[in-house]
């Protein structure tokens, strides 16, 4: 069956839903809830038999600009699985969250994401810049609503308009560099492109300009340095499920595009190699540094992540730097590709925990969490597992992905991003413990009631936390995945 | 006698030209016609590429094929944006920068 059935499944279902809900506004809010849940999960089985059958297929008009290697199918899984988690924490936090929309309407917020996955996929698979450029706008378009969509709070709006400003500029940024580096090369696929990267009768000052302006763009995506400033604006100001969506879904697509990139522009014998390497490195470590340092003086929790997201952003790229590392099994992308994958689990808990407290009418603050051993006890522990596992403690997640990063960069003797990157994880050691010392604080803070959690939520903490764990203890299952795909990887430039 | 170079020093400017606008100045409106000049700098530098591309004869057409792409998604960029800027100035009565600035820290 050709994945491409499901891409385009979901992105109808989405825009179904938005005209269900433009010109019958009788439908109701569950409905809507239960038919996008429903469909998001029908895609991701669909998915799964697909992959487990080992059919997948693309039609023939697409096999010039899309590729189904093990890499896009992981991405394009990895889309799935957090679009159907963000609809489902929607449904939960819909009661909190229709406080602050128009008529306190929220079905947009279960059709978009819909479309933002089918964009994800497509972003996983392309080839092409023109695909990961049309895919890439339908994704950041997408949010631009999805993030302003809470607009009666002042807040939210404030964070909408900060995302416009910031992803338009890096549109701009984005396809400037695309048309030096296709002026470069003569072409625009990922193929053509380290084919005339390769030749040494390629003129490198244009090449270099494309690449620096076509990585700094895509910067924009993975919240990585040099435009991070709107990472903790828009975590604070949207609604937590965008916020969930933005920092799982939308950094990964990034980096799958990134990762591509990178390949292409670090191909053997690259006549820009040496500088892009530079440019990734110092990008990633002033990345872990500008996410890192500001994070240990933050009172929101929101905020507090969004700073912890753009460091996590800096390892990923520093890890891209290590291009050809030889000791590891796994290539650079398949690092990158296991750290969000463990990357997952550990922020959904965080920001579910985060969603029952604010359901409960509680706060975003680190003060907010004092006493949360004493109010719920399973919150406070599944809490204390995810900002455990962010900081990297081993036998969690978190761990084995910060380890994969150190080695290579050590591999490399990268010494200068290496003291960069210890620095971000000894930093961000104090500002997650400071927050887990918060919730097991015996001083009961501002609220000491005894919080209500259903047990769909109840059920979704325990199952995060394990996988947490799991994959901290015997993370072989995800590698495994990954490390049979890297020669496919290889093979797709 | 118009040569590439041409096309992308113009194409360098507005580029520029852009981007200093985004900096400089206070009203987001005119920070967003910036960001529609920086576009347009791109797609004048991905056509002037493809018009000076020729083989056989003829124009290398994928990167004007792009920026049929790039339009569109401006179009429906501008569209997403106004609407958000609208509804800022509905709430604060004005589309200076320093209507949002109380997310900070």
């Amino acid at each position: 069956m050709s994945v491409f059935t499901i891409e385009a499944f979901l992105a109808i279902l989405g825009l179904v839903l938005l005209m269900l809900e433009a010109f019958a506004p009788d439908i109701s809010r569950r409905t809507i809830a239960a038919v996008s849940i429903a469909g998001a999960a029908l895609a991701l089985v669909l998915f799964l038999t697909v992959v487990s059958s080992d059919t997948a297929s693309l039609p023939g008009f697409l096999r010039p600009w899309m590729a189904l290697d093990s890499l896009a199918m992981f991405y394009k899984g990895l889309a799935l699985v957090i679009t159907l988690i963000v609809l489902w924490l929607t449904h939960e936090c819909a009661p909190y969250v229709s406080k602050y929309t128009v008529d306190g309407r929220v079905t947009e917020l279960f059709s978009i994401p819909l479309i933002v996955c089918s964009g994800m996929m497509w972003m996983a698979a392309a080839q092409d810049l023109v695909t990961v450029f049309v895919a890439l706008e339908l994704v950041t378009v997408s949010f631009y609503v999805l993030v302003a969509f809470a607009r009666k709070s002042s807040l939210a709006l404030e964070a909408g308009v900060k995302y416009l400003i910031l992803g338009a500029l890096s549109t701009g940024v984005l396809i400037f560099g695309i048309a030096w580096t296709y002026g470069a090369t003569g072409s625009l696929s990922y193929e053509g492109i380290s084919k005339a990267l390769a030749l040494s009768s390629t003129a490198k000052a244009p090449a270099l300009l494309g690449a620096a302006f076509l990585l700094a763009g895509l910067c924009f995506k993975v919240a990585a340095a040099p435009f991070q400033s709107w990472v903790p604006d828009v975590y604070q100001g949207a609604p937590i499920p965008v916020t969930t969506f933005l920092s799982v879904g939308s950094k990964a697509a990034g980096f799958v595009v990134l990762t591509r990139v990178v390949d292409a522009f670090l191909v053997e014998g690259s006549i820009i190699g040496s500088e892009v390497k530079a440019l990734l490195l110092i990008l990633g470590a002033l990345t872990v540094l500008l996410g890192s340092l500001p994070a240990m003086f933050q009172q929101s929790v929101k905020r507090l992540l969004g700073y912890s997201s753009i460091s996590h952003a800096g390892y990923l790229v520093l890890a891209l730097a290590c291009h050809d590392s030889i000791r590891s099994e796994l290539s650079s992308g398949g690092i990158v590709a296991f750290y969000l994958g463990t990357y997952l689990p550990m922020t959904v808990l965080a920001f579910l925990v985060l969603a029952i407290l604010r359901v409960n009418g509680g706060g975003e603050d680190i003060r907010d969490f004092r006493g949360l051993g004493k109010r719920s006890p399973l919150l406070a522990l599944a809490m204390t597992i995810a900002l455990a596992s962010l900081a990297g403690l081993p036998l969690t997640a978190g761990f084995m992905g910060k380890l994969f990063v150190f080695i290579s960069l050590a591999d490399q003797a990268y010494w200068g991003a290496l003291v960069c990157a210890a620095i971000g994880a000894a930093a961000g050691f104090y500002y997650y413990f400071r927050a887990i010392v918060a919730i097991h604080s015996s001083d009961s803070g501002l609220a000491s009631q005894p919080l209500t959690v259903n047990t769909a939520s109840k059920a979704g903490a325990i199952v995060l936390s394990v996988a947490i764990i799991v994959l901290g203890v015997y993370p072989k299952p995800l590698q495994k995945i990954l490390v049979k795909d890297a020669p496919v990887a290889v093979k797709a430039h | 006698m118009i040569t590439l170079n041409h096309y992308l020093v113009v194409s360098g400017i507005l580029f520029a030209l852009g981007l200093a606008g985004v900096i400089a100045r206070r009203n987001i409106l005119i920070i967003y016609m910036c960001l529609e000049m920086m576009l347009s700098a791109g797609n004048l530098a991905l056509v002037g590429f493809s018009r000076f591309r020729v083989t056989d004869g003829l124009p290398d057409y994928t990167a004007q094929a792009l920026v049929f792409f790039t339009i569109t998604v401006a179009a429906a960029e501008v569209a997403v944006g106004l609407a958000i800027i609208v509804a800022l100035f509905r709430t604060k009565q004005s589309v200076e920068v320093e209507a949002v600035t109380k997310l900070q820290g």
